[in-house]
């Protein structure tokens, strides 16, 4: 979960890390009042969650409050990098000395927490890391460490922080880290941590990336309103759906509709559509365990989806059952009926249970069934792909290539 | 043979009152696993079937000598039922549960390494070892004994690779879920050690997914081993997911694509299979 820059300034600020000070506007007569107040040249800056925008024009400078108002007026309710512009963020104008970068993040090989510091502030860090790896200073810290200021200290002086400033590194390198550890996060990154014309640091900019499953433990932050974010973008109308339903999907450009189950298959499932020549519609994920109601949400996602020619459906019951997964499947057939055939594979625990609840509907009305192309554990996974795939090219729905058995 | 779970193994689950860890209990115990012991805070003295019910690890632990842990709490139980289990010196736990927050598992992954403990998840399938041991969630129908180790991150994909090992005579000799959560509990590199050293295991087919790290981190160690590797991959055509960010990006390098871990496998010297049905076609080839 990324956070704006505002919210990540807030939450630096509220850790004494010396950052600008500024105002958000909504609206450009808001940052107009915020230009006003700061009585001198601003910078208007658009907040979305991606990086690129200075060079994409989202960050402007202002000489007066009527520019201020101006340029935010452009920029609210415009589109950057895909992203709807809804807030500015106003501050002065730094005039910048010299930009150090400083970091902390999760070195997932080495299961630690790192510290990372470079005296190459101000462009994305990668490029350090590709181009002068060694000028990148790094503190390895266990996950129930701390770190001092003296080791912050250390690290400015590696990468030649000044003399006077080297206290105020220490300082903040030691309470970036407690802010890491403090709000769960995955990154926190001050770039540029700018030397401005006075000789002070500022955080000129930041960025955080917070653990979602770790804000059952931070009302603070749900009480930002982060738990109901989504930083990919924008959501087609059917992604949005999805995400109120719970259910992890993305629309892609193909014919192929994916039921797969399970996340992993559900990414694989995704290659074998395309290596047998057909194009996926969509990446879903039901979650572990899903309600039949769940479920059968899920199908509606591909039965109203008029891009959708057959279906690929697949359950190897794990945490999710086969009774679960049929009782899905019965109850979409019966309230809403699937008019486009789809080839399923069902088999894993509960997988009789499942079978027998398949039947039984059956028995009571085999109309229901006509579009589905059954079979279990002895037909390959391979073999029903194929057939979902030439499903989708026209083949007539009778044939049995992949079994016919519920 | 078999690694980490087999026949002797001394099992406590952990949740064994809940929905899902009485469930899964049931299974386990009805596939021949020597579950022993369950723990519920407060509901010390009952049973779940046939199996005994302790407020605490370690009462389960003397009273039942048991040794392995299945975790089946809530996520913001994990971090506290997992440092139990570690600290009453299991030699094995396998957490089930997912979205175990990523601090978390820090911990729970220093505790295990300063105890000698392995932990399998979170977000882990089980480890599933045929006709000897079946621990967590996998559906005993896609396994049968034989001479193939299977490690995945994914429960479906363990499932999908073991069917099409037993469907093609291979079997396996144990099936371990890694977990699909981003930082886990043990690693590729890790289980592939283990079944190295495990005389019945003839190859190991090992299954990865895109983001991460742990598949590049394996690639290295494949040519120093006796036994042929099978590596798959999947999300080769997954449209661009999330990332941690500047820093986590500059810390795992390019590491994270499904190119570059088959890259790195291949040149590894593992033999790379796009579908299950390529893996006993890889295995015979080989002489397996």
């Amino acid at each position: 979960m990324r956070l704006f820059e505002h919210e990540a300034k807030t939450l630096l600020a509220r850790s004494r890390i010396n950052v600008p000070e500024g105002g958000l506007a909504r609206t450009p007569a808001e940052a107009r009042v915020h230009a006003e107040r700061l009585g001198r040249e601003v910078v208007v800056k658009a907040q979305i969650l991606r990086g690129g925008r200075g060079k994409a024009g989202g960050i402007r400078f202002a000489k007066s409050p009527a520019d201020a108002e101006r340029e935010a007026a452009s920029l609210l309710g415009a589109t950057l990098l895909d992203l709807p512009v809804e807030s500015v963020l106003v501050e002065p104008r730094l005039a910048i000395a010299r930009e150090f970068y400083l970091g902390v993040t999760i070195d997932r090989a080495r299961y630690k927490v790192v510290v990372l510091a470079s005296g190459e502030g101000g462009v994305e860090i990668e490029e350090v890391a590709r181009a002068t790896p060694a000028n990148i200073r790094r503190l390895e810290v266990s996950i129930t460490g701390d770190v001092q200021p003296h080791e912050g200290v250390r690290l400015g002086k590696e990468i030649g922080v000044p003399g006077k400033n080297l206290r105020d590194f220490g300082a903040a390198v030691a309470a970036l880290h407690r802010l890491f550890r403090a709000t769960d996060a995955k990154l926190v990154e001050v770039n540029p941590f700018a030397l401005d014309e006075a000789g002070r640091l500022v955080a000129a900019d930041a960025r955080m990336n917070l653990d979602e499953d770790a804000f059952f433990r931070h009302p603070e932050l749900t009480a930002m309103g982060l738990d109901a974010r989504h930083e990919e973008g924008d959501l087609t109308e059917r992604e949005k759906t999805a995400r109120e339903l719970g259910i992890p999907y993305v629309d892609l450009d193909g014919d192929v509709g994916m039921f797969p189950g399970g996340a992993g298959f559900g990414i694989m499932g995704n290659d074998f559509i395309q290596y047998f020549g057909g194009r996926p519609s969509n990446f879903m994920d039901s979650g572990g365990g899903p309600t039949p109601e769940r479920l059968a949400a899920m199908l509606g996602l591909l039965e109203e989806n008029p891009r959708v020619r057959a279906i690929f459906g697949a359950r190897f019951g794990g945490i999710s059952r086969c009774d679960d997964f049929a009782k899905g499947l019965v109850l979409f057939l019966k309230t809403h009926g699937l008019s486009k055939p789809m080839a399923l594979r069902m088999t894993g625990n509960m997988w009789q249970e499942g079978v027998a609840i398949l039947s039984e509907a059956k028995s009571e009305n085999p109309a229901l069934f006509e579009k589905i192309e059954f079979c279990g554990i002895e037909t390959p996974i391979e073999t029903v792909c194929e057939r979902a795939v030439a499903l989708a090219r026209g083949a007539g729905s009778g044939a049995t290539a992949a079994g016919k058995r519920a | 043979m078999a690694i980490l779970v087999d026949e002797t193994s001394r099992v406590l689950v952990q949740g064994i009152t809940g929905g899902a860890g009485k469930y899964h209990t049931e299974r386990m115990v009805a596939y021949g696993t020597k579950v022993v012991a369950g723990t519920s805070p407060g509901k010390g003295g009952e049973r779940v079937g046939s199996v005994p019910v302790f407020d605490t690890v370690a009462e389960a632990v003397a009273e039942t000598r048991a040794d392995t842990s299945v975790i089946f709490l809530p996520a913001p139980g994990v971090l506290d039922g997992a440092l139990e289990a570690i600290r009453a010196r299991m030699r094995l736990v396998v957490i089930v549960t997912e979205h175990i927050p990523i601090h978390d598992m820090l911990r729970i992954r220093e505790e295990a390494v300063a105890h000698g403990t392995t932990v399998l998840g979170g977000n882990t399938a089980g480890i599933l070892s045929p006709g000897k041991a079946n621990l967590g969630i996998m559906p005993e129908i896609a396994f049968t004994p034989g001479r193939v180790g299977t490690v995945s991150r994914s429960g479906s994909l363990t499932y999908y690779v073991a069917d099409t090992l037993t469907r093609a005579g291979y079997g396996q000799t144990t099936s371990v879920g890694l977990g699909g959560d981003p930082v886990l509990g043990s690693t590729f590199a890790e289980v592939l050690a283990a079944f190295e050293s495990d005389a019945a295991t003839k190859a190991v087919v090992m299954v990865g997914e895109i983001g991460g790290v742990y598949e590049e981190l394996a690639a290295t160690g494949i040519r120093a081993m006796s036994k042929p590797v099978v590596a798959m991959i999947g999300g080769v055509f997954a449209p661009r997911g999330k990332r941690m960010g500047h820093a986590g990006a500059i810390v795992e390098g390019e590491m994270g694509t499904a190119a570059s871990k088959l890259e790195a496998l291949a040149a590894g010297g593992a033999h790379v299979a796009k579908t299950f049905r390529e893996i006993p076609e890889i295995l015979g080839r080989l002489g397996v």
